[in-house]
């Protein structure tokens, strides 16, 4: 362990003059573990796949064998793991995780500060390695992280009859939005249900308690107080809300918005009867390619917009790997993450679109795309590595958050359709997520 | 003369009739199968594509790692799992399902009807609230992930049902009939074997197609039991194609396809013996 | 000496059905009646899925005062009642047309036999998934197809509306489960004795007559063995439900087992969900002794078997 350290402080001197990356995979020392099988549960899914044809190369190395007791998708997983703990069968080593779910699972990941080498903790974006922290311990390795940012269809802004009805009606040049106000405005301008549609939003789940935090937050409102007191039901938040209630009621989003969740708004925005789309970076690639999307050629992409707060939304995650605490072979599984998520490995992620969480990665993939003459997608390298950089923040690492959200978004939907008012709904989310605070101890 | 052909031309309209019925009562199901073979850009498409432009194996070949996009899912595993649970599970069912119902059909017995009705309440417990306590017994015992513990709880699923439906057609073979042989001198097992379970093989078929139909397309205990290729079945395979933040539609229907084409033959073959043994009515009567 | 065998051939007797039973219970208690044991234990604790150490954390009855202030809860509960009566019905009229139609046909019926079954062959999982994506308000092939017919030029939202969400799930769960139906009461139809029809008929019954007064008291014990193994089963919808509306939106589509999934994985609640799961067992033990009570007093009606 001593010798790896010291090689990669060693490594990390070097670097600089080296080229970037190729050098760093071969020269690190990944150990070796002739007679270890790591037992791995992954999350599974088109994109994720591609790195895992590289665990090969690793048992190669190392000669350990790896064995994948199970690729689901990250809900199942979830699933999966709280059985696991709750059967106690936590005999397996390395596990996919998310920032968003690593709160709830206590204390069964180690503390990977101290475990995994400095120098190569230091290669890692440190924003992304913050938001993988929870009570102080590093439980966790990004692999890659999620944040939106907004598509938007080309042609439309190049119209100019669209130009000048738009300043007409609304008094300022038709550009792409700034501000989630304009965001509604444009949306309005060119929505015409049910042919096309202003933009989307996913409607259900924690996906739209996530968009409402992040307009929250930009708006200049937070979902708790330092005290952990529910604060959302505010002026803010009753602001964000009707931003989503007036896009509902004038028909600027599909009617069945509120089911639609992110492969809805994705095929929507593909399909090219939607102006607007706030969405991954992950849908980039696909937005732009012939075979699935009518509007490739036609994709545009800008930041997430502002909120009256004058903050950008940056609702943000990573997709990361941790190690158990009953891991038999802490160094194999180190050593195996340390693999996956080493500067070629993210390089593959970043070719697909994927945001890397290596500061360096982002640079050579950058320039990988502009090689190629793959203008659109250097341009979406530089938007989302800003947003990453500048914008992003995740959701508040406790315990319960699954459970707030799930008190919050069927609230969010019945003040949409109209059911309660924003304010009476937000009223209801606030007292029942105090009580689960209360319950989980953050409000005494 | 006049009267026959119209006799036939009526029973040849009720039978198109019947035939068109039952293909738009299945409108929904053949857009899934048609969906396996085309691509998820004209599936999902508006304004839509009724006229497939492309229709083709694509899906298929995704699926089982051929040509340029590749999947990848460990199907043959899948296959096998299923196939496997599902066959040794309706068999174990059947058999116990027999004697079990042949045991209510044939015998008085004290709180006959209470026990009858606590074993098909058995069958009204939600899954959701069996799942986690049945997750952490198997998990003792080592049976998670494997194919054994999926027997034993689809068994378990099958009991009550096969033991409702098999008891219903031993009612209605008439007792006399293994008296009578009993008087002849066989004994009540031969009687039973020779007599009321030939005629009663209709009702057995049929609880036996019920049986593998809802081992085979179970998803809700499967999804929590199994984990890995050792165990998994073909309905938690489908799972495969949806991730965080897409599905791929045309894939999944194509793997549905795959599912469904093994439980239509079984159910077609089946048929035989049911139409075989329906002629049972007749011996009633 | 000759009285022994006899008794014990008559012990043996009383006790042949227990033995053809044992195995029946061996496995039920073990799949079924053990782990409910245990979830009943939990559901008077504050169990806590991420945190086995609650699993001794006793609460007693908090559980169940809590669900029986939530309106919530309640709501769901009349939902499922509703829904659960609004889809048997509906598939048992489908499954008795559909099997009286083909009971006409005498040329080609193990085609269509096997044709009135393929929606058996679906999963529920895929079930839901299918008409997730028929039901889809924008690239939905419903609502595609009626704007190309030119019936509507809408966008129907079919899965947000307050009705037409319920009539969704509702249709997908009495297009999977029809065919159980039908091919139960085609099955009752083969067994029927032709004679007193015919007898029927020679005494001037006419056709209506002879259904409501032959056929349908013959049909009831078939009618009423599928409505109780459908109402035993129905809980399967749950993964329909999941897919197509996860419950919502604004829990429009709520039913006990998807507020039971949830409180129970999602908000790691197991205690609180298995208290809930206890008040839906008592639910789904009325419904299907209310059709047991209907069963046995058709077949007494039919001057049944023992």
């Amino acid at each position: 362990m001593t010798k790896t350290t010291l090689k990669g402080l060693a490594l990390g001197l070097t670097l600089p003059v080296l080229l970037a990356g190729t050098a760093l995979s071969q020269d690190y020392d990944y150990g070796s573990f002739p007679d270890t099988t790591l037992r791995v549960k992954l999350i599974g899914g088109a994109q994720y796949e591609p790195l895992y044809a590289e665990i090969p190369k690793w048992e190669e190395m190392t000669g350990a064998k790896v064995e994948v007791l199970s690729r689901k998708n990250h809900f199942e997983l979830d699933r999966e793991i709280k059985q696991d703990i709750a059967a106690g069968t936590l005999d397996w080593c390395v596990g996919s995780n998310h920032t968003s779910f690593a709160p709830q699972y206590g204390n069964i990941y180690i503390d990977l500060n101290g475990v995994v080498d400095e120098a190569v903790l230091a290669k890692f974006d440190a924003l992304a390695l913050e938001n993988s922290t929870v009570n102080g311990r590093l439980v966790q390795l990004p692999r890659h992280s999620d944040v939106s940012n907004l598509y938007y269809k080309k042609s439309l802004y190049e119209d100019q009859a669209n130009k000048d009805a738009f300043k007409a009606e609304y008094g300022y040049d038709l550009a792409p939005p700034e501000t989630f106000d304009q965001f509604k405005d444009q949306a309005m301008f060119f929505a015409d249900a049910p042919t096309f549609y202003g933009t989307q939003y996913v409607g259900k789940d924690e996906a739209i308690t996530g968009r409402f935090y992040e307009m929250l937050v930009a708006n200049g409102g937070a979902l708790f107080d330092e005290d952990w007191n529910p604060t959302f039901n505010s002026e803010a938040g009753v602001r964000t809300v009707n931003w989503f209630k007036d896009l509902y009621d004038a028909n600027a989003v599909p009617a069945g918005v509120l089911n639609y969740l992110w492969d809805d708004t994705g095929l929507g925005f593909a399909s090219g009867t939607v102006a607007l789309n706030l969405d991954w970076a992950g849908w980039a690639a696909f937005f732009n390619d012939p075979a699935n999307s009518k509007v490739a050629g036609d994709v545009g992409i800008v930041r997430a917009p502002k909120g009256v707060g004058g903050k950008r939304a940056g609702w943000a995650g990573s997709h990361t790997f941790s190690i158990t605490e009953t891991c038999d072979n802490t160094d194999a599984a180190v050593s195996f993450i340390t693999f996956l998520t080493d500067h070629d490995r993210q390089m593959i992620e970043a070719r697909k679109g994927l945001l890397p969480t290596r500061t360096q990665v982002w640079k050579d993939v950058k320039a990988e795309f502009e090689a190629e003459g793959n203008d659109f997608q250097a341009e979406v390298v530089d938007t989302y590595s800003l947003s990453m950089s500048e914008d992003a923040f995740t959701p508040p690492l406790i315990e319960p958050w699954i459970e707030v959200s799930n008190e919050i978004w069927p609230r969010l939907q019945a003040a949409i359709l109209g059911e309660k008012t924003p304010q009476e709904a937000l009223d209801e989310a606030a007292a029942e997520a105090r009580l689960i605070m209360e319950d989980a101890g953050y409000i005494n | 003369m006049n009267a026959s052909l119209r006799k036939r031309l009526v029973a040849i309209a009720t039978w198109i009739a019947t035939f068109l019925l039952m293909m738009i009562i299945c409108l929904p199901g053949l857009w899934v199968v048609l969906t396996g073979f085309r691509p998820n850009r004209e599936v999902l498409s508006k304004p839509a594509i009724w006229i497939p432009e492309q229709f083709n194996l694509n899906n298929f070949a995704k699926i089982f790692g051929f040509g340029a996009e590749q999947v990848a899912i460990p199907v043959p595993a899948y296959f096998t799992n299923s196939l496997v649970i599902a066959l040794t599970s309706t068999a174990i069912a059947l058999i116990i399902g027999m004697s079990g119902g042949y045991a209510f059909a044939r015998f008085r017995f004290p709180f006959k009807n209470s026990i009858f009705l606590g074993l098909m309440l058995s069958r009204t417990v939600p899954g959701i609230a069996l799942s986690l306590p049945v997750f952490m017994i198997w998990s003792r015992l080592g049976l998670i992930d494997t194919k054994m513990g999926m027997i034993i709880v689809y068994t378990a699923l099958n009991i009550p049902f096969t033991i409702w439906l098999i008891d219903g057609f031993f009612r209605q073979v008439p007792k006399e009939m293994s008296e009578a042989a009993q008087v002849d001198g066989c004994t009540r097992w031969q009687a039973f074997w020779r007599v009321e379970f030939p005629l009663a093989k209709s009702g057995i078929a049929s609880a036996g197609i019920f049986a593998f139909l809802t081992s085979w397309n179970e998803y809700a205990l499967a999804s929590q039991l199994t984990r890995s290729t050792d165990s998994k079945t073909l309905p938690v395979g489908l799972m495969d194609f949806t991730a965080q933040f897409t599905i791929d539609w045309a894939g999944m229907s194509a793997m549905a396809v795959i599912i469904i084409i093994p439980a239509l033959i079984l159910t077609f073959l089946v048929q035989k013996h049911l139409i075989a043994g329906l002629t049972f009515g007749g011996v009633k009567g | 000496m000759a009285r022994t065998p006899r008794s014990s051939y008559k012990t043996r007797l009383a006790l042949t059905p227990y033995l053809l039973l044992a195995p029946a219970f061996l496995v039920l208690i073990f799949v079924i009646a053990l782990p409910l044991v245990f979830s009943l234990y939990t559901s008077f604790t504050g169990y806590r899925l991420v945190r086995p150490d609650s699993l001794w954390n006793w609460v007693g009855l908090r559980n169940y005062e809590r669900i029986f202030t939530d309106w919530d809860f309640w709501v769901a509960f009349g939902r499922t009642i509703l829904f659960l009566a609004i889809a048997l019905n509906l598939e048992f009229i489908f499954g008795l047309g559909i099997a009286l139609l083909i009971n006409r046909i005498t040329w080609g019926q193990r085609t269509l036999r096997t044709i009135m079954m393929f929606p058996m062959m679906f999963s529920p999982i895929l079930v839901g998934y299918q008409f997730k994506f028929i039901f889809n308000d924008n690239i939905g092939v419903l609502n595609n197809a009626l704007q190309s017919l030119g019936i509507s030029d809408a966008a129907t939202p079919w899965l947000v509306d307050r009705n037409l969400a319920m009539f969704s799930i509702i249709f997908a769960e009495v297009w999977m489960s029809t065919s159980v139906f039908a091919i139960l009461l085609l099955a009752g139809l083969f067994a029927m004795p032709r004679d007193p029809i015919e007898a029927a008929k020679v005494d001037g019954c006419s056709p209506l007559q002879v259904f409501r007064h032959i056929t349908l008291p013959f049909l009831m014990p078939f009618a009423f063995i599928a409505m109780t193994i459908r109402s035993l089963d129905v809980a399967r919808a749950y993964d329909i439900v999941d897919v197509m509306t996860g419950g919502g939106p604004a829990g429009r589509t709520e039913l006990l087992w998807t507020l039971i999934a949830r409180v129970g994985y999602d908000n790691s609640r197991m205690g609180q969900a298995n208290a809930m799961a206890y008040v839906s067992i008592i639910l789904s033990v009325a419904f299907t002794y209310y059709f047991f009570t209907k069963l046995v007093a058709a077949r007494r009606y039919m001057g049944g078997a023992a």
